[in-house]
Parts: C-alpha cells; structure tokens; sequence
C-alpha cells in the first residue's frame, strides 16, 4: 500500500475516544452506564498499545508482543471488572431499588 | 485509500461511542457501545493485529456487552429513562472538562517529535520464512502469543487466572438472591 496511516491518527482516534469515555463517567447517572464509558476508556488505552507495539522498534530481550500482551491483559482485567462491578450494581439495586450512584449516598456525612 | 478507510471508520467509531455516552436508553446506549467495540477490532485489523481484533470481538462483543446487556434488564429503572444522565450545568461541565483533557491530549500528541515523525510503520516481509522475530509474530500471532504466555509472561499468566477465578466468585457471591436479606434490608432502609 502506498499512503500508509501515520501513528498520530492513532492516538488522535485513542485520545478522542478517551475524552468521550471520561465525559461519559463524569455525566452518567446510571451505574452501568458509568461501567460502559469506563469501557470506552479501556478500549482507547488498548488501541494506544497496540499502535506503539506496531509502530515502535522491537525492545531488545522483550519479545516480539509487548503492545499486544499488554492489551491482552487490559482485557482481562476489563473482564473482571465488568462481572464484579455488575454484580455490585445488582446489590445496590435490590438494596436502593435504584441504580444512579447519585443516590448511594449513605456513607455520606 | 487506506487513509480514507481510517477516517471513515474513526468517525464511525466515535460517533458510536457519543452514542453511548449521550443516549438515554441505556439499551441503545449498550448497543451503541458494541458498535463502537467492532470499530475498535477493525482499527486492531488495521494495525495488523488480527488476533487481537479476534479477542476483541470474542471477549467484549461477546461477554462484556451482554453482561451489561443483563445488568440493564436487572436494574431496570421504574421511574423511566430520565435520570440516566445528568442535565444542565452538570452536562456542561462534563463536557467541557472532557474537551479539556482531549485539547491537552491532541496537543501533547501534535507538538511531540519522535511520534508524528512515524509515518510509516517498520515493514516485515510478508513470506513464512521472515527472519525478525516480530515479522514472525505478525505473521502468526497466535501461535506466538501461547508460546509468550507459557515462558516470559507466566507469571502475569497466573495471577490472570487468579484474578478470573476471584472475579467469578465475587461476582456470584455478590449477585447471589437470597430473599430472607432483601426483605430485611427494605423494612429497615428508608425509602429513597
């Protein structure tokens, strides 16, 4: 091919999305809708690594995968995050019968 | 041609992911959010890292949006749609402090040198038998990825299970319904 993609559309397309995911957290109510915004800023991060990995030299005596291992590994811990966050948001459901965490306000003072 | 297909796509993608923030049913705002996880595989395809684009597709179209999906239908609002998001100033605020840190972020990335000086990515000969390791990793991710999980990265490997393992405890513990506590709970918390 050609016209090959720079690096810094890349980062521009992770860093929009990113800023997308945190007005997301800032201005969601609903819980789950703050869980999903936090999974646009996970996937943001992840294209970052990735395109590094692409881009960048090969570190000598780190193997081939860096980018792509540190993703694989966001990933994971995405996964976790999402089962154990969704499993709180459940709790607090049946407790509150609401799920905004603008009303999970009984620890304040 | 590429190019255009990259900026096609990212403004797709971003669109998707506005979707997702600004919708107030929380099922299209789900729905939004897989498209925006696919424009994600395909911009992994795109850097040439197909197996990633695969557990991509797999792990967050597959597990992540449907567990959400569930956990919508399960905290379903009874008052409505209205107070998924919040209005006013508060809206305001969060998107001009989003747009801060996305100025901030497209600035660092414009003004730094050694980034916008990669135009072209390092090439690989496309043949089996490419002689740089990471030539050989593009090639066949797969295998390479099973072989690094099982010598340099074992360690992270296991505490990966672990963390799984703990997760889906947690997570069934937490969610488990016992009906004796939910009673109890209601007739002694104040109404919200």
């Amino acid at each position: 091919m050609s016209q090959q993609i720079p690096l810094t559309w890349f980062l521009y397309f992770a860093s929009a999305a990113f800023a997308i995911g945190l007005m997301g957290v800032l201005m969601r109510r609903n819980a789950i809708g703050v869980l999903m915004a936090i999974e646009i800023m996970l996937n943001a991060a992840n294209i970052n690594f990735i395109a590094f990995w692409r881009y960048g030299d090969a570190p000598a005596g780190e193997g081939p995968l860096t980018g792509v291992m540190m993703a694989l590994f966001v990933v994971t811990i995405a996964a976790a995050e999402v089962a154990v966050g969704v499993g709180l948001i459940l709790l607090c459901y049946r407790r509150w019968r609401v799920a905004d965490v603008d009303e999970f306000d009984t620890l304040s003072g | 041609m590429i190019q255009a297909l990259f900026i096609a796509l990212s403004a797709f993608g971003l669109f998707m992911a506005l979707g997702t923030v600004f919708a107030r049913n929380l099922v299209h705002a789900a729905l939004y959010l897989v498209a925006f996880f696919f424009v994600v595989a395909c911009q992994f395809v795109l850097l040439e890292a197909e197996f990633m684009a695969a557990i991509q597709v797999l792990i967050y179209i597959g597990a992540v949006a449907v567990l959400l999906m569930f956990g919508i239908m399960l905290t379903r609002n009874i008052t409505g749609d209205e107070t998924t998001i919040v209005t006013g100033q508060w809206r305001l605020l969060g998107i001009g402090v989003a747009g801060a840190v996305m100025i901030v972020l497209f600035l660092g990335i414009n003004g730094f040198k050694p980034w916008t000086d990669l135009g072209v990515r390092p090439e690989f000969p496309v043949t089996a038998e490419s002689t740089t390791p990471r030539g050989q990793a593009i090639l066949a991710m797969t295998p390479t990825v099973g072989r690094e999980m099982m010598t340099r990265y074992v360690v992270p490997f296991e505490l990966a299970g672990l963390l799984l393992t703990a997760a889906l405890v947690g997570a069934v513990v937490l969610a488990q319904y016992d009906r004796t506590d939910e009673t109890s709970a209601a007739a002694e918390s104040p109404q919200p």
